[in-house]
């Protein structure tokens, strides 16, 4: 009983860590953590039927990301095997109009020269810095299965309700 | 050296001069003529050390100039009596002042009002110069000093102008150096989608430089003939000052679909999902009756609770970005923090046991530690949000609401208290200037809470586990600010955009064009509803429909949708009908 939390809270921050990882090799990684045979995935009030397709979407569509933990606190159920853990977070965006792998929307001008604002590169020793934007608020529900607590992950993720829940008006994402 | 010197410092005591009379208001004298003008302003003077300056008789009115708090003194001085008379003072501001303050106004208004173009969202702010109007004014802006008045003013009567809908605006002509006195247009038409600045004299990135980040939905802008264009870093430049730029200069400089998608996110969010029409049901007529109970008696929620349930509480204390939209920038948690169980900022696992509460009898002992509260889901349903899904291992489902509520009065039990009377884990050294009454303000908070429910074989529901986020109050992401009138009514404003999305992710099975045929006098007065969407409801959520149907004269589907917006509540359902009724197409009604 004693660790419990500490292992939620890791956890916890293992996944929005994972959530802001723009290496598309570790996507494995991710998503490992969910139930291949049944997993539900509530993004913004829009259900993903499939981790996998939510984890590419994540990855090709959604620029930079930074979560940063406010609250955590969990439900082990007793006898069922879960436990549902409630998390809040803030997360700001790379505004830099740059996407994970760095490219850019900008069109080459007529005389072909390359001139981009902060010019992005795939290569990633050369990487431009991201551009923060200002902070939304995110409400994050997880359904566990308590294998966790014996440091067992794999596919310990039933279902992951993500819910941006403020949004500043000084951002320049839509939502 | 010392000559330049002292005829710059009076021309700046002459500016300094210049810039006081500004900002001097009029003052009307009366009843002073059985003495000169100077003996008038000799006794005022003398009685309220106030100088009235640049007097002027006009027939049996002094009329002369002071400061405004000045001004407001002398006023109070009327009634004194001098050289036999009683004094009759008055501010001229009130009356002559604003007249031509008025008078700008309606000309600039009407400038504006000439200029713009309804059809095509434009205002043309062209050539101002040569505006015959403002040339006959005197209010053409013939040097950057006048210009710089009255751009700013003009714009400001644009702001005020709630008819006027703006997404292009044309200021080529203007003779503009830089746009410094047209910064304001940036806070005025934030959203502009187009601008063009052609035609003038902009040479420096510099100046431009007040409007990075400011036009964040500008699409297109034109700055042809100016010297600012021939510089190599011109592109580069005018990219990185507005991000969301794609033409400039009629040439496409972004990949429109590219930028798009990459400041937006996969989705776009919705304020509710359900995983089944039963859950969408169920779950808004058990948060409705939940949230009306613990706001006036908490007592009878504890029939829900069984000796397993939970309950905890976490307190989000980070506090929102002061850009978003009604952030609350000092809240007090005074009354919570005592129960939260926010295992991020609390380490001592003794803590975190004893701060779940299990079983009805210590969670209702929680509940009456807790302000007593008003939520708004009937009043202000735009303002929640909800996700509901089923959960398998429990054979039940979780639904998670999203909001804010009113705190309405302190707590009924205030654990506070009787931990310092009960000497119990917290000693009293801890309470040490603790709970002071700004830590324990009433003021409206936000909340994430999310329940876990078990049907039971009776039918009825057990809540197996209820975990709050108490944090500070602010908008919540799901409303649509663009629009605020449309925020202000519940959400049945243009009904076929805002609706396809939710019908998409909540299969409510009511086909759009299978909707039967309802003909004459029977479609008026009884709802004829697709039998699979009948089964589904309750008899009192069809007897709602019925009502509401010949209230309204509504088609079937738009009556379910009105029902389901208002969550089933007859009032508010009315309510957002008589709201909406202009904007709802024809084949909206029977």
């Amino acid at each position: 009983m004693n660790h419990q939390s500490q292992i939620v809270e890791t956890f916890v921050k293992k996944v929005l860590a994972h959530l802001d990882e723009p290496d598309p090799a570790k996507l494995q990684q991710f998503l490992q953590l969910f139930n291949p045979q049944q997993c539900k995935i509530i993004f913004n009030s829009q259900p993903f039927g499939q981790a996998v397709q939510f984890l590419q979407a994540w990855q090709t569509q959604v620029v930079l990301t930074q979560h940063l933990v406010t609250a955590v606190d969990f439900h082990v159920i007793p006898g069922t095997g879960t436990l549902v853990c409630n998390v809040n977070c803030k997360v700001r965006f790379d505004e830099s109009g740059k996407d994970k792998s760095g490219q850019d929307s900008t069109i080459p001008d007529a005389q072909g020269s390359t001139a981009r604002p902060g010019s992005g590169s795939v290569n990633s020793a050369t990487r431009a810095r991201p551009i923060w934007g200002t902070y939304y608020g995110v409400s994050l529900q997880l359904v566990l299965e308590d294998r966790m607590f014996n440091n067992d992950m794999n596919g310990v993720i039933s279902s992951m309700n993500y819910t941006i829940v403020f949004k500043p008006s000084d951002s320049l994402m839509n939502i | 050296m010392q000559v330049n010197g002292f005829s710059n410092m009076n021309q700046i005591g002459a500016l300094a001069q210049q810039n006081h009379m500004d900002n001097l208001v009029g003052v009307n004298i009366r009843g002073w003529t059985n003495a000169t003008q100077q003996d008038l302003l000799n006794f005022i003077s003398r009685k309220t050390r106030i100088s009235v300056r640049n007097s002027v008789v006009q027939g049996d009115t002094i009329v002369g100039y002071v400061t405004p708090q000045e001004a407001d003194q002398l006023v109070k001085f009327s009634g004194y009596r001098f050289a036999g008379n009683t004094l009759k003072i008055q501010k001229a501001g009130g009356a002559g002042g604003n007249v031509s303050t008025n008078d700008t106004i309606t000309v600039l208004r009407n400038v504006l009002m000439r200029r713009y173009n309804a059809q095509t969202k434009m205002l043309d702010l062209g050539n101002l110069f040569n505006d015959p109007e403002l040339v006959q004014r005197g209010m053409a802006p013939k040097n950057v000093n006048t210009q710089s008045k009255m751009f700013p003013a003009m714009m400001k009567v644009a702001s005020k102008e709630p008819n006027m809908v703006v997404e292009s605006i044309n200021l080529s002509d203007n003779n503009l150096r830089d746009v410094n006195g047209v910064t304001t247009l940036a806070q005025t038409f934030p959203r502009l989608k187009n601008l063009c600045l052609a035609n003038n004299n902009i040479s420096r990135f510099h100046s431009l430089e007040a409007w990075k980040n400011k036009f964040k939905d500008l699409r297109e802008l034109l700055m042809m003939n100016n010297p600012i264009t021939s510089d190599r870093l011109y592109r580069t430049e005018m990219l990185r000052i507005f991000p969301k730029l794609v033409i400039l200069d009629n040439v496409v400089v972004r990949d429109e679909q590219k930028l798009l998608s990459i400041y937006s996110l996969p989705t776009q969010q919705t304020q509710f999902f359900f995983e089944d029409s039963g859950l969408a049901s169920s779950s808004t007529d058990f948060v409705t009756n939940f949230l009306n109970l613990w706001d006036t008696n908490r007592m009878q929620l504890m029939g829900l609770y069984t000796p397993q349930s939970q309950f905890s509480i976490s307190v989000d204390s980070s506090v929102p970005a002061a850009t978003v939209p009604n952030a609350q920038t000092t809240p007090t948690f005074g009354y919570y923090l005592p129960f939260s169980r926010n295992i991020s900022k609390i380490s001592s696992d003794k803590t975190i046991q004893e701060r779940i509460f299990m079983g009805p009898e210590a969670i209702y002992e929680t509940f009456r530690s807790l302000p007593v509260s008003k939520h708004f889901l009937q009043e202000q349903p735009q303002a929640y949000s909800v996700q509901a899904w089923t959960f398998p291992q429990v054979n039940g489902f979780v639904i998670t609401l999203h909001g804010h509520f009113d705190e309405t009065a302190k707590p009924e039990m205030d654990k506070n208290k009787t931990q310092q009377n009960s000497s119990s884990s917290r000693g009293r050294r801890y309470n040490h200037g603790f709970m002071s009454s700004a830590n324990t303000k009433l003021s409206q908070k936000s909340f994430d809470r999310t329940m876990v429910l078990v049907p039971n074989p009776n039918g009825s529901v057990i809540i197996a586990s209820d975990a709050l986020t108490i944090r500070p109050y602010c908008d919540g992401a799901w409303s649509n600010p663009v629009s605020p009138p449309a925020t202000v009514q519940p959400p049945m404003v243009q009904p076929q955009q805002q609706q396809q999305p939710q019908q998409q992710q909540q299969p409510i099975n009511i086909p759009l064009t299978q909707t039967p045929p309802n003909t004459g006098a029977l479609g008026t007065t009884t709802l004829q509803l697709p039998p699979e969407v009948q089964a589904k409801l309750s008899p009192i959520q069809l007897e709602l429909l019925q009502k509401l149907h010949v209230e309204t004269k509504l088609n079937a589907e738009y009556t379910y949708m009105l029902a389901e917006q208002s969550m089933w509540n007859y009032d508010s359902a009315m309510q957002g009908f008589r709201n909406s009724v202009n904007n709802l197409p024809r084949e909206a009604f029977v």
